[in-house]
């Protein structure tokens, strides 16, 4: 795919326009990730496609390599993986907690201790969520880094 | 938890054991032998006997993480060898029922346990209480 770039004057609004043969996997991840810049995401319910604000998601959770967005009353299939969602969100609050979980800092509650080394993270819509042992001090650094 | 982490965890353990060896002293020889005499190489005992029941706190040490099973099995485990060690090392005063004497160090190392159990769950609970007030402090200022 080429790469055609053309600035354009601050009075025009600025567009990505993608000209291709189909919309292939390599084209709808280029979508998302821009979506994603634009603090969006781009998952299935229900076999239909919904654009959910980055602000909306509690947390992101892998299971059997599938990525699932939950939201505070919904859940959500999204076809990126949880370490691309990972980086593309860790400017936006969010966190790795555990080996399959992002966390959105700006929806938990509080943090409560749990056994050997781990916490749980309590969100505002009452889910509980494990921040492992080994992502424990990740998060401290991150809360004093960013209190 | 790095084992970094876990050494000054235990140092602080220590620390606890020894004052309540030395309170349990207290209490234990009141009951048992309050006329009897000590000499001053007795003081070292609360000493030794906080190192000999700190060291099986490896046994709860884990590299990976643990699952709820294993966790409770070697806090267990850690329980049964410090009442070995305990009993192995005591010895009841001369002139007194042992079998009671011995139930009651049983008893009082296993009140010791849980209180040092939860000394360290209060320590983690302050410091998720430490963790809540950043978080809410990073959501304001966001």
């Amino acid at each position: 795919m080429q790469i055609k770039i053309t600035k354009t004057g601050r009075d025009k609004p600025e567009l990505l326009e993608i000209h291709c043969h189909e919309i292939s996997d390599e084209v709808r991840e280029i979508i998302t990730f821009v979506r994603s810049r634009q603090g969006k995401l781009t998952a299935v319910a229900d076999e239909k496609q919904y654009e959910i604000a980055v602000t909306d998601v509690f947390y992101i959770e892998s299971v059997d390599n599938r990525s699932f967005i939950y939201t505070e009353d919904k859940v959500y299939e999204t076809r990126q993986r949880l370490y691309e969602l990972e980086n593309m969100l860790n400017e936006k609050h969010f966190l790795r907690v555990s080996k399959s979980v992002v966390l959105n800092l700006m929806k938990v509650s509080s943090i409560k201790p749990a056994l050997n080394s781990r916490f749980t993270a309590v969100l505002f819509s009452g889910e509980q969520v494990v921040i492992s042992r080994k992502y424990a001090p990740a998060l401290k650094k991150a809360l004093k880094g960013r209190s | 938890m790095s084992f970094k982490e876990f050494l000054l965890l235990n140092m602080q353990v220590y620390c606890v054991l020894v004052t309540l060896i030395f309170a349990t002293s207290l209490i234990v020889g009141l009951i048992f032998a309050p006329e009897q005499n000590l000499r001053y190489y007795h003081l070292a005992s609360p000493f030794l006997m906080a190192a000999l029941c700190t060291l099986p706190s490896f046994i709860t040490y884990f590299k990976n993480e643990p699952t709820l099973k294993q966790y409770i099995f070697r806090h267990i485990l850690q329980l049964m060898v410090i009442e070995t060690v305990v009993l192995i090392m005591i010895e009841p005063p001369a002139d007194t029922d042992s079998t009671l004497f011995y139930l009651m160090i049983g008893i009082i190392t296993v009140v010791i346990f849980v209180l040092v159990k939860l000394m360290i769950w209060l320590r983690k609970y302050a410091e998720s209480q430490k963790l809540t007030e950043q978080l809410k402090q990073m959501q304001k200022n966001a």
